[in-house]
C-alpha cells in the first residue's frame, strides 16, 4: 500500500463526511419539516417558504401542554438518572467488595439480566396496578420509579465494571487507616469512578428521555412526558407530520446540549472502564 | 399562558350569565345548567382530528354551566389500554369513557359501564339522537346490543365512511355521483390516469382495523356479512358465501384495474394524503377527514371534493361500517362524579349543543342538526349524505373478542390484496379461523361449505 | 491491559467474581465484621428493593397468570385454570412463529449492521485529528431521537408517492420502490432504520474501546512493517474482541425487544413480513386482551432469550478458554 498520508486522509474525510450526511439529512429534513405546511411536505416539493405556525402551535396553542411535558421529561430524566446511579453504584460496589455469598451475587445479577431482556411493554400495566394501589398513579414519582428500575440493569452492569477498576489495595489501605464505609465510598471510590458515573448517567438520561410505552401507561394530562406528547401527533387517520417534526426538533435539544457538554465525559468514562 | 389563568374567573362570571339567560327563558335546554352545578369530572378521549371540535364543545359546556371538566387526551396508540387500566382498578381515574366501536362490546360485556338508568332513572335519550345500530343499548341477559337492553351510552361522534370524489374531475368528464358499485367502477376507470392520478385509492394494509374496515362497505353493500345474525345471537360464519365472494372479487378488481399500485401497503392516513395531494379521484374513508379537504395548509384540492353515500349493489342498500365513538359512564367511580358525567351527556345531546358542536367542526349525533339549514351550506356538504347513510350504518361486531376476529380478517384480506392468495382461498381460510375462535369461546356458531 | 481478564460480556460474569474476600487480611477484626454486615445490606438495599417491588412482583404475577384464562364480567375478573393450554397454543400461533423468525433475522442483521457501521466509523474517527469532535457529535445524534419519532420520520422518507428516498433514486433513474409496503423490502427497510437509529450506541462503545488500546503495540507493529490491513486484523481486532462481545450482547438484548419503530413503520405488515416478537406480544396481550395467553407468551420469550444468551456466553467461554 503506497497511498500517501495526504491522499489517505482525504479518503478518510470523504468517508466520514458521507456518513455524516447520511445521519444529518434525515435530522435536518425533520427540523426543516417543522417549518413547512403539511401540504408542502406531502406534495414533496423541495423548496418551501418557512412558517413558524407549527412551533407556535406546539409551544403555545391552548391544546398543547408541551412546556409542561418538557418540564416533566426533564424532572423524570434527571431524578430517575440520579436515583438509578446511586442505587446501581452502591449495589455494584456492595456485590463486588462485600462478602456476599457467591450464589446470591449470581442470582441478583442474573435476575437483573433477565429483567433487562423482558419487553417493558408487558410490565407497564402491572406497574400501573401497583402504582394505583399505593396511590402513586398519575404522579411523576411513578414514572421516576419505573424509569429507574427500567435502566437499573444497564447502570448496574456499567457501574460494576467501573467499581471493579478501583484498586482493592487502595480500599484496604483506607480501611487500615480506620475509614468507615461511607467515608471510604465518598473519599476513595467516588473520585475514581466519577467519569464512569458521567458516562452511565448520560446514557440513562437519554433512555429515560426517549421512553414512550411506560410513560404513556403511567401518566395523564399533567404528568405526560415529551414522547407521549409527540405520539399524539400520530393520529388515527391523520399524522400531523409538521407539528410532530417541530415537537421532535424541540425534543432533541436538551439531549443534544447534554451530549455536547458531556460527550468528553462519556468517551473518557467508557474508555476508562466499561469496554477496555 | 394568559388565556388559561384568566379562565376560571371568567367561568364563574359565566355561571351567573347562564343563570340570567335561563331566567330570561332564552335557552330552554340550559335550564339543567342552572339547576345542576355538579362535581368536577374527567373525560378520557383520544387525540384525533375531530378532537378539537369536541374540546371546544366541552369548553362551551364549562362556560355555560360553570362545571369543571378535565379532558385526558391520549395518543390513539394506547388509548384503549389506558381505559382498560382505569376501569379494571378498584377506583377508576376516568368518569366518562369515550369508547370506540372497536371496544364498546368489551366495556359493556365486562360490566365496566354503568347503565344510565342506574344513575338517573328519568334520563331519556333525545329521540333525534342516532342510536347507531342500537350500539347505545346492551341487553345483559341476551348478551346482545339491541333496543331491548338498557341505555348504556350517548353517541359522541357517529363516524362512518363516505365516498369522497373529485367534483371538478366529475364535471370535466360529465359524470354523475355513483350510487351503485357498477357506476363507481366505471367512473374510477374513467378517471384512472396512473401514475399521476389513480381512479380509486383503497386502504389495503394490515393494521389494527385497517383493510377490514375498508372492506366492510363493500361486503355489506353487496349483501354479505361476517355472521348470520349477531343481534339474535346466531354467529354462523357467512363470510365465505356468494355475496362475500362477489364483494372481495370486486374489491380486488378495482384495486387492480383502477387503483393504487401499492394498495396492499396503504393505511388510512396515506389514502387521505393521496386525495389531499390530488392523486386520487375517489376514496372511501371516514367522514371526519372532511375538514382536511378544505384546509389550504393541508390540501391541494380545496373545495374540489364532494361526498356521497358509499355505493351498494343493485337491490341492496348502502352498508357503511360503524367506526363511531360513544360516551359511557364508568362503573367504578364515586356517585357524584357519575352524576357529573351524566349532566354533561344530558347537555351534549340537546339540539343547541349539537348545533354548536357542528359549527366548531364536529360531526353531530342528532338528526336535528342534519335538518338544520346549516346542512345546506357548502362547507357542510358532507352532512346530507351522512344523514342519509347513518340509519343504514352497520355495527360489525357485537361481542368482546372481536379483536381476534379482526386480526384474522386483517391478515387474510391483506394477503388477498397483495396477491398472495386468491379471493376464494382467503375467504375460506378466514371463515375457518373465525369459526375456530367462535367455537373456542362457545358461541352459537357454524360454518358454510367451503367455496370452490 | 489483558483483554481476556476484562472480557465483560455480561454482568454476571463481570461483577460476580468477588475480589475482596480472597484478599481478606488477618487483621479483619470484630468491628470490621459488624461494619461489613450492616453496610453490605445498606448499600445493596436501594437496588434490591426497587427490583423486588417493580420487577420480581410483576414477573411472578405474570408467571402465575400464564396458567389461567382471564375474563371479565360485572366489572370483576375471573380466572379459569388453563393448565398448560396457553403454552400449547403458542406452537400453533402463526403470528408468534413469524415473530420468532423475523426477530432473529432482525436482530442478527440489524445488530450486525450496527456493529459494522459503528466499528468502521469509530476506526475512521480515531484516524483523524481535524473535526473529530464534530464528527463524533454528529454520529451520536440519532440515539437522541425518540423511537416513535424515528419511526415517523422514516415512514415519511420512505413513502412510495412522495418520500425523499424515492425522489433521490429517481434522480439516478431508478423506479420508485415501495420500501415499507412490499414483502421483499419491508424487513430490510426496518432493519436499515434500526441501524440508522442504533449505530451511535456501537460507535460510542467502540470509540471508547479504541481509545483505550495501548499505543505501544501499534508502534511495535509499525516497526515490524505491518500494513494498515495487517494492523487491523492482527492488532486492533483481537484487542477489541472483548468490547465487541460486550456491545453485541448489549445490543442483541435490546434488538429482541424492538417495538417502537416497527409499530409506526409497518405495524407488522405487509402480511407478516415484519411481525416481530414484541409486536405479536403487544397484539395478543393488549390489543386482543388475552391476558393469560399473553403472559404465557411473555414467559416463553424470556425463556428463549435466556437460552440464546447462555448459548452466546458458552461460546464466549469456549473462545476465552481457547486463548
Amino acid at each position: 500500500m503506497t497511498t500517501s498520508p495526504r491522499a489517505r486522509s482525504l479518503i478518510v474525510h470523504a468517508l466520514l463526511i458521507a456518513a455524516a450526511l447520511l445521519v444529518l439529512i434525515p435530522v435536518v429534513w425533520v427540523v426543516a419539516a417543522g417549518f413547512r405546511t403539511q401540504i408542502s411536505l406531502l406534495s414533496g416539493a423541495f423548496w418551501f417558504s418557512p412558517v413558524l405556525k407549527n412551533f407556535n402551535e406546539v409551544l403555545f396553542s391552548k391544546t398543547s401542554d408541551f412546556l409542561v411535558n418538557y418540564r416533566n421529561s426533564l424532572v423524570v430524566g434527571t431524578l430517575s438518572t440520579l436515583i438509578c446511579l446511586v442505587a446501581a453504584t452502591l449495589a455494584a460496589w456492595s456485590l463486588n467488595r462485600m462478602s456476599w455469598p457467591r450464589w446470591f451475587v449470581h442470582i441478583f445479577l442474573g435476575w437483573a439480566l433477565v429483567f433487562h431482556m423482558f419487553p417493558a411493554l408487558a410490565l407497564a400495566s402491572a406497574w400501573f396496578t401497583i402504582m394505583r394501589t399505593v396511590g402513586l398513579d398519575n404522579t411523576l414519582t411513578a414514572v421516576v420509579l419505573a424509569h429507574t428500575v427500567l435502566n437499573l440493569p444497564m447502570a448496574l452492569w456499567l457501574m460494576g465494571v467501573f467499581v471493579r477498576d478501583v484498586p482493592v489495595e487502595l480500599e484496604e489501605a483506607a480501611r487500615l487507616d480506620g475509614a468507615t464505609t461511607p467515608v471510604l465510598l465518598w473519599r476513595i471510590v467516588l473520585p475514581i469512578i466519577a467519569p464512569g458515573l458521567a458516562a452511565t448517567g448520560i446514557l440513562t438520561f437519554v433512555f429515560s428521555w426517549n421512553d414512550f410505552g411506560v410513560a404513556l401507561t403511567l401518566t395523564m394530562k399533567q404528568t405526560a412526558t415529551v414522547p407521549v406528547a409527540i405520539a399524539k401527533f400520530a393520529q388515527d387517520y391523520e399524522i400531523l407530520y409538521t407539528q410532530m417534526a417541530a415537537a421532535a426538533a424541540l425534543s432533541i435539544l436538551p439531549a443534544l446540549v447534554l451530549l455536547i457538554i458531556g460527550q468528553r465525559y462519556i468517551v473518557a468514562g467508557l474508555t476508562q472502564g466499561a469496554v477496555k | 399562558m394568559p388565556g388559561q389563568s384568566g379562565k376560571r374567573g371568567l367561568t364563574r362570571r359565566q355561571v351567573v350569565g347562564a343563570g340570567g339567560a335561563a331566567a330570561l327563558g332564552f335557552a330552554a335546554p340550559w335550564r339543567y345548567a342552572a339547576a345542576a352545578k355538579v362535581a368536577p369530572m374527567t373525560i378520557v378521549i383520544n387525540q384525533s382530528p375531530w378532537f378539537d371540535s369536541f374540546r371546544k364543545t366541552v369548553e362551551l359546556y364549562e362556560k355555560e354551566t360553570g362545571n369543571h371538566v378535565e379532558l385526558d387526551v391520549n395518543p390513539f396508540a394506547g388509548s384503549l389500554e389506558k381505559q382498560r387500566n382505569s376501569v379494571r382498578a378498584a377506583n377508576g381515574q376516568y368518569d366518562l369513557l369515550i369508547m370506540n366501536s372497536g371496544w364498546v362490546a368489551e366495556m359493556y360485556f365486562g360490566g365496566f359501564v354503568e347503565p344510565i338508568a342506574a344513575i338517573d332513572p328519568s334520563f331519556k335519550l333525545d329521540p333525534d339522537v342516532y342510536t347507531l345500530d342500537n350500539t347505545v343499548y346492551f341487553d345483559a341477559d341476551k348478551k346482545t346490543m339491541s333496543a331491548s337492553g338498557k341505555l348504556m351510552s350517548v353517541p359522541i361522534s357517529p363516524l362512518i365512511p363516505l365516498l369522497y370524489y373529485r367534483g371538478d374531475l366529475y364535471k370535466e368528464a360529465g359524470l354523475k355521483a355513483p350510487e351503485t358499485f357498477a357506476e363507481l367502477e366505471a367512473n374510477a376507470k374513467k378517471l384512472h390516469k396512473p401514475p399521476s392520478r389513480y381512479g380509486i385509492v383503497q386502504r389495503g394494509a394490515r393494521g389494527p382495523a385497517t383493510v377490514s374496515y375498508d372492506f366492510y362497505p363493500y361486503l355489506y353493500g353487496f349483501g354479505g356479512g361476517i355472521f348470520k345474525n349477531q343481534a339474535a345471537g346466531d354467529y354462523t360464519v357467512t363470510l365465505n358465501n356468494e355475496a362475500g365472494r362477489t364483494a372481495l372479487d370486486y374489491y380486488l378488481r378495482i384495486a387492480k384495474e383502477a387503483g393504487h399500485p401499492q394498495t396492499a401497503s396503504l393505511e388510512q392516513a396515506e389514502v387521505i394524503q393521496n386525495m389531499l395531494t390530488g392523486k386520487a379521484a375517489h376514496i372511501m374513508v371516514v367522514v371526519s377527514a372532511w375538514s382536511q379537504m378544505d384546509d389550504p395548509d393541508k390540501s391541494a384540492v380545496v373545495d374540489k371534493v364532494e361526498f356521497a353515500v358509499t355505493p351498494h349493489a343493485e337491490g341492496f342498500s348502502t352498508g357503511p361500517g360503524l367506526g363511531h365513538w360513544l360516551g359511557g359512564i364508568a362503573r367504578n367511580v364515586p356517585d357524584d362524579r357519575k352524576r357529573s358525567a351524566l349532566e354533561f351527556l344530558r347537555w351534549f345531546q340537546t339540539r343547541e349543543a349539537q348545533l354548536a358542536y357542528t359549527k366548531v367542526g364536529g360531526i353531530p349525533v342528532s338528526a336535528a342538526s342534519y335538518r338544520d339549514p346549516i346542512a345546506q351550506e357548502r362547507r357542510y356538504r358532507w352532512m346530507k349524505p351522512l344523514g342519509e347513510a347513518l340509519p343504514h350504518a352497520v355495527n360489525i361486531y357485537q361481542f368482546p373478542e372481536a379483536s381476534e376476529v379482526i386480526s384474522i380478517l386483517e391478515l387474510g384480506l391483506n394477503q388477498a390484496v397483495a396477491g398472495n392468495s386468491t379471493s376464494v382461498q382467503a375467504l375460506n381460510s378466514m371463515a375457518e379461523q373465525i369459526f375456530g375462535v367462535m367455537s373456542k369461546r362457545s358461541y352459537n356458531t357454524g360454518k358454510l361449505p367451503a367455496l370452490l | 491491559m489483558k483483554p481476556s481478564a476484562s472480557a465483560a460480556a455480561q454482568m454476571a460474569a463481570v461483577v460476580a467474581e468477588p475480589s475482596a474476600p480472597a484478599g481478606q487480611p488477618a487483621a479483619a477484626d470484630f468491628q470490621r465484621g459488624l461494619d461489613e454486615r450492616v453496610w453490605r445490606w445498606l448499600t445493596l438495599s436501594p437496588a434490591l428493593l426497587l427490583l423486588l417491588a417493580l420487577s420480581v412482583l410483576p414477573l411472578v404475577n405474570l408467571f402465575a397468570t400464564s396458567f389461567f384464562t382471564v375474563s371479565w364480567s360485572g366489572g370483576h375478573s375471573s380466572f379459569a385454570a388453563a393448565g398448560l393450554n396457553n403454552y400449547r397454543a403458542l406452537a400453533g400461533d402463526t403470528l408468534f412463529r413469524a415473530g420468532i423468525l423475523n426477530t432473529i433475522l432482525f436482530a442478527l442483521f440489524a445488530v450486525g449492521g450496527q456493529m459494522l457501521c459503528g466499528f468502521v466509523l469509530a476506526l475512521l474517527c480515531t484516524g483523524v485529528t481535524r473535526g473529530r469532535l464534530l464528527y463524533r457529535t454528529i454520529f451520536i445524534l440519532p440515539i437522541l431521537v425518540p423511537g416513535i419519532v424515528v419511526g415517523a420520520i422514516w415512514k415519511l422518507l420512505l413513502n412510495f408517492d412522495f418520500g425523499l428516498v424515492n425522489q433521490a433514486i429517481a434522480l439516478v433513474g431508478i423506479d420508485p420502490l415501495n420500501w415499507l409496503g412490499s414483502a421483499n423490502t419491508a424487513l430490510a427497510s426496518v432493519i436499515f432504520v434500526d441501524i440508522w437509529h442504533w449505530t451511535p450506541f456501537c460507535f460510542l462503545l467502540f470509540l471508547a474501546g479504541l481509545q483505550s488500546l495501548p499505543q505501544d503495540v501499534y508502534e511495535a507493529a509499525k516497526i515490524d512493517g505491518a500494513s494498515g490491513w495487517q494492523e487491523l486484523t492482527y492488532v486492533t481486532l483481537p484487542m477489541m474482541l472483548p468490547t465487541i462481545m460486550v456491545t453485541f450482547a448489549f445490543r442483541l438484548v435490546l434488538a429482541f425487544k424492538v417495538f417502537d419503530e416497527v409499530y409506526l413503520l409497518t405495524g407488522g405488515g405487509p402480511g407478516t413480513s415484519t411481525q416481530v416478537m414484541s409486536f405479536t406480544l403487544y397484539q395478543r396481550f393488549f390489543r386482543e386482551d388475552q391476558t393469560g395467553y399473553g403472559s404465557a407468551m411473555s414467559v416463553a420469550i424470556i425463556f428463549m432469550t435466556c437460552i440464546l444468551l447462555s448459548a452466546a456466553l458458552a461460546a464466549r467461554g469456549r473462545m476465552g478458554a481457547a486463548k
